[in-house]
């Protein structure tokens, strides 16, 4: 077969092996990692929309997530409603503390932006914390129903408690995500975006409103990232303040950077390597007694960003093609 | 016809007054050079001019309409284009994509739209994008970059990133187009290209404010001049006669050092 | 209310607000002389604090704590100059705001879990060379570290000062932060300059973290605060104004102090980032920075 035929036939071949997958691993462990890694491809891609496309750094980004899980909980618990509508529920709500951050954003940038996002998702944390009659505080909310049945014809229901099943869930929320993300890159639209990364300035004088496009991909981020939260209230059936923590956003940030920041593919190589990795020194901390997992991140930030800028997907692009260097004139 | 007139237009910059009190007019189908000493508040009026600082006071009316205040990206949908004096192309998008940039049909677009359409495409969008494109081609092929379309803009050699903004400015349909300093830095025959080029836009209709230094670009395409110093309109009217002009060759041409090249 | 609580509130907040200025003022020399925003800088304070749990196992009283504050000086001093050589050093030629901030990010990782592999999680306090005296004033007492940590700090920005006024090599730092291509055009060299702002702003942390341990319960994660009150307390004062974060500390101080006794202890921690929420809306420059 040709190359163009390779490239036509790729993503089915892909998606046949992700449907497949659990189903050849048969070990639930192993499947319950890649539901956790694709909550986090759905975290890092998402977040990656905003710091790798138009340049703002939020450093708030698991706010989003803990606003989501939270709502889409408590919705469940306190209403009854279910954790379907609980899911875009949860992204909507998240989306509008996007643009309750994003209007401030506008004018911010760099150290400002930053230690903003993080204050943000600070007092949201104490909130989580010391709103005891609602959150619970600091035990978290236990007890969140899982994704309700769905009857099938024939009198059998379709159930969503083993993690198989979790799994197709989320597989098709990060291939829903994943596309949005891609059409925002690829699209027309995603050129102006992309252009703002650039030059704010020279964007403007071609049109382009960059406060609009900022504000409509701060709540696209939040709202995949509230998805992704809202997921996992119903998965892992507990949410407790920890969620909204900065270290959880630095997670996200690390899988990025990993991965290959500004790429459509870069966070969801970092999500999946980073969430196996992290098995895998679990291992490893057993062996040299000591936590080194933690310290292995810092080390895979501070590296990647002084070696292999573009990342995973960097380093990858340039073993495909190494004289991609345009000759100047 | 006339498309622009400024009255009165001022900017301070704290204690800086960058531009005092300018009015003037623009009419359909000219090339105006904008003239004067460097720190004179050319491209401050130019800013002014394309939204990028709100005026201190004084109006600005473009074809009728008084868009004093306005955004930049209001004031480009309105049809005023411009180019910056130092180079600013999307450094990491293709050629074709900086042309590309400018083109998305985004009129009267909020947050909420822009949502709607990066998560539904709007019907019959892989037809436009075609025929953006081509349109895109087209201007890439009309300032003669077309063969550089798929290259990172950062790539280009600094004469042909002067022209890529150029098309880019174009790709927004403008009827005003404000150059800053299109010629600078460019060698003899870049030079000439570019004369040819800007003379080729306003044939098709579009009229231009050009800041100039090169004397032999001023004198060969502006129908008129207008001299700022100090941020003052000192003098306007035909080149030549501005050239003549005692004032302007005491303010603008006594050091002379200007006027050479 | 009675007036002489909130008279002890108000010197609560003043003590504390100086120690705020003490490692905001290493944050803002930093920013201002490199324009690096070191999201590690209250790991710094941390390493600082633990040196003294060491140094002070070892010297009794009086002695440990003056040695304390020396060591903690001198070791994080020589951190800071390692760690700009290896982690920051290499961005500033083709830094993006992003990379540095994400490079902190990845050295407050790493300082915060190697010292958790170090020292251990469980939390340790310093001792009281006082034995605990109080400092009695009638209308308000505080223990005798406390004062003594507050004329201290008064102390250090007060040398700060001067050596920034004064010697040759502070007018240089000073120089380099109005104008970098200015100060190398006049000879000052670049290079010396950065290895001394960001050793003297990591040892001011180092200082400040010792002074911090006197207050609050010393742990490997302890960083992230002293870090976040930093960077609230500079953009306070306009970043890269010393002026401003010297002001700005004691503000954050007393605010935290008199917003957690009559608001809220619980949102405590919130207070900062509202502060800064409010500066940042009404006057980006910072309080005390020029208007742009
Ligand atoms: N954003 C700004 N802030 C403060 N002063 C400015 C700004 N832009 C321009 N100026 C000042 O306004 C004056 C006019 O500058 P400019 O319009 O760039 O002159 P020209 O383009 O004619 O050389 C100069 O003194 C310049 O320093
Ligand atoms: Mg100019």
């Amino acid at each position: 077969m040709d190359a163009r035929s390779w490239r036509a036939i790729a993503p089915w071949a892909g998606l046949a092996a992700l449907v497949v997958l659990p189903l050849v691993l048969r070990d639930r462990y192993l499947v319950h990692l890649l539901v956790m890694a694709g909550i986090f491809v759905i975290l890092s891609s998402s977040w990656n929309l905003l710091a790798g496309y138009t340049g703002q750094l939020n450093l708030g980004h698991a706010a989003f997530y803990g606003i989501g899980a939270y709502t889409s909980a408590l919705l469940a618990i306190k209403l009854g409603i279910s954790p379907w509508l609980g899911l875009v529920l949860g992204g909507l709500v998240a989306a509008c503390f996007g643009l309750l951050l994003g209007v401030p954003a506008l004018r911010l940038s760099g150290p400002y932006l930053a230690i903003t996002t993080i204050g943000f998702a600070e007092i949201l944390r104490l909130v989580a914390m010391n709103w005891v009659d609602l959150t619970r505080g600091s035990l978290g909310l236990y007890g969140i129903p899982p994704l309700t049945p769905i009857p099938l014809p024939g009198g059998k229901s379709l159930t969503f408690t083993s993690e198989v099943s979790a799994y197709y869930v989320i597989l098709v929320l990060c291939l829903l995500s994943l596309a949005c993300c891609r059409r925002l890159v690829n699209s027309d639209f995603g050129i102006s975006a992309r252009s703002l990364r650039d030059d704010e300035m020279a964007a403007a004088s071609v049109g382009i409103d960059v406060n609009a496009y900022k504000l409509a991909i701060f709540m696209l981020s939040a709202f995949f990232a509230g998805l992704a939260g809202a997921f996992f209230a119903h998965y892992q059936r507990l949410v407790s303040p920890d969620t909204l923590s900065t270290a959880e956003t630095f997670t996200i940030l690390t899988m990025v950077m990993l991965g290959g920041l500004g790429t459509l593919t870069g966070p969801v190589v970092g999500a999946v390597v980073l969430t196996f990795l992290a098995e895998g020194l679990r291992f490893v901390e057993d062996w040299v007694k000591m936590d080194v997992r933690l310290i292995i991140y810092g080390l895979l930030l501070i590296l990647t960003i002084l070696f292999m800028r573009g990342g995973m997907v960097g380093l990858f692009d340039r073993f495909r093609r190494p004289a991609a260097q345009p000759g100047r004139e | 016809m006339e498309i622009l007139r400024t009255k009165d237009l001022t900017k301070n910059f704290g204690g800086l007054c960058a531009v005092d009190k300018i009015s003037f007019s623009l009419y359909a189908g000219e090339i105006v050079g904008l003239i004067g000493p460097n720190g004179a508040g050319k491209t401050t009026l130019i800013n002014l001019l394309s939204g990028f600082f709100p005026p201190s006071s004084g109006r600005i009316v473009f074809e009728e309409q008084d868009v004093t205040g306005f955004k930049a990206h209001q004031l480009n949908e309105l049809g005023v284009a411009r180019t910056f004096q130092v180079v600013r192309v999307f450094n990491k998008l293709t050629v074709l994509e900086n042309v590309l940039s400018a083109q998305v049909d985004r009129r009267q677009m909020g947050p909420w739209e822009l949502v709607r359409r990066a998560i539904l495409p709007p019907r019959g969008e892989h037809q436009r994008y075609q025929k953006e494109c081509e349109a895109a081609e087209r201007l890439l092929e009309f300032v003669g970059i077309a063969q550089y379309r798929d290259e990172p803009a950062e790539n280009l050699p600094y004469a042909l990133s002067k022209r890529l903004e150029i098309a880019r400015a174009l790709a927004t349909n403008p009827t005003l187009l404000l150059l800053d300093e299109p010629s600078s830095g460019l060698n003899p025959r870049e030079l000439d290209d570019q004369i040819t080029i800007i003379k080729r836009i306003n044939q098709q209709g579009i009229s231009i404010l050009i800041i100039e230094h090169v004397m032999k670009v001023i004198m060969n395409i502006s129908h008129r001049l207008i001299v700022l110093q100090y941020g003052e309109k000192i003098a306007e009217g035909l080149p030549q006669e501005v050239y003549s002009d005692p004032q302007v060759v005491e303010a603008y041409l006594g050091g002379d050092a200007h006027a050479q090249h | 209310m009675e007036s002489s609580l909130l008279l002890q509130q108000i010197v609560n907040g003043i003590i504390l607000g100086s120690v705020y200025s003490l490692i905001a003022l290493g944050l803002t020399m930093i920013f201002g002389v490199m324009k690096i925003s070191n999201f590690a800088h209250g790991d710094y304070s941390m390493v600082g604090a633990y040196v003294a749990v060491f140094l002070m196992a070892w010297l009794p009283g009086w002695l440990g704590w003056v040695g304390s504050i020396l060591a903690a000086a001198a070791v994080v001093g020589v951190l800071g100059v390692v760690t700009e050589r290896l982690v920051f050093r290499p961005l500033l030629t083709r830094w993006t705001d992003i990379d540095i901030i994400m490079v902190s990010i990845g050295l407050f990782i790493l300082l915060e879990n190697l010292a958790h592999l170090v020292f251990g999680a469980t939390p340790r306090m310093l001792k009281d060379p006082f034995g605990g005296a109080v400092f009695d004033l009638g209308l308000f007492s505080t223990s005798q570290l406390r004062v003594f940590c507050l004329v201290f700090s008064c102390v250090a920005i007060a040398v700060l000062q001067l050596f920034l006024n004064r010697s040759r090599l502070g007018v240089a730092i000073r120089a380099t932060s109005q104008n970098r291509f200015a100060a190398q055009l006049m000879g000052i060299n670049i290079n010396t300059v950065y290895t001394l702002t960001f050793s003297l702003g990591a040892a001011l942390a180092g200082v400040g973290g010792v002074l911090y341990g006197t207050l609050f319960a010393i742990s490997p994660v302890m960083g992230a605060i002293p870090t976040q009150k930093a960077f609230v307390v500079t953009i306070m004062g306009g970043m890269g104004h010393m002026r401003g974060a010297i002001l700005g500390g004691f503000i954050l101080g007393v605010a935290e102090t008199l917003g957690g006794n009559y608001l809220s202890m619980a949102y405590k921690n919130a207070i900062g980032f509202m502060i800064l929420i409010l500066v940042l809306l009404l006057r980006p420059s910072g309080l005390f920075g020029r208007r742009q």
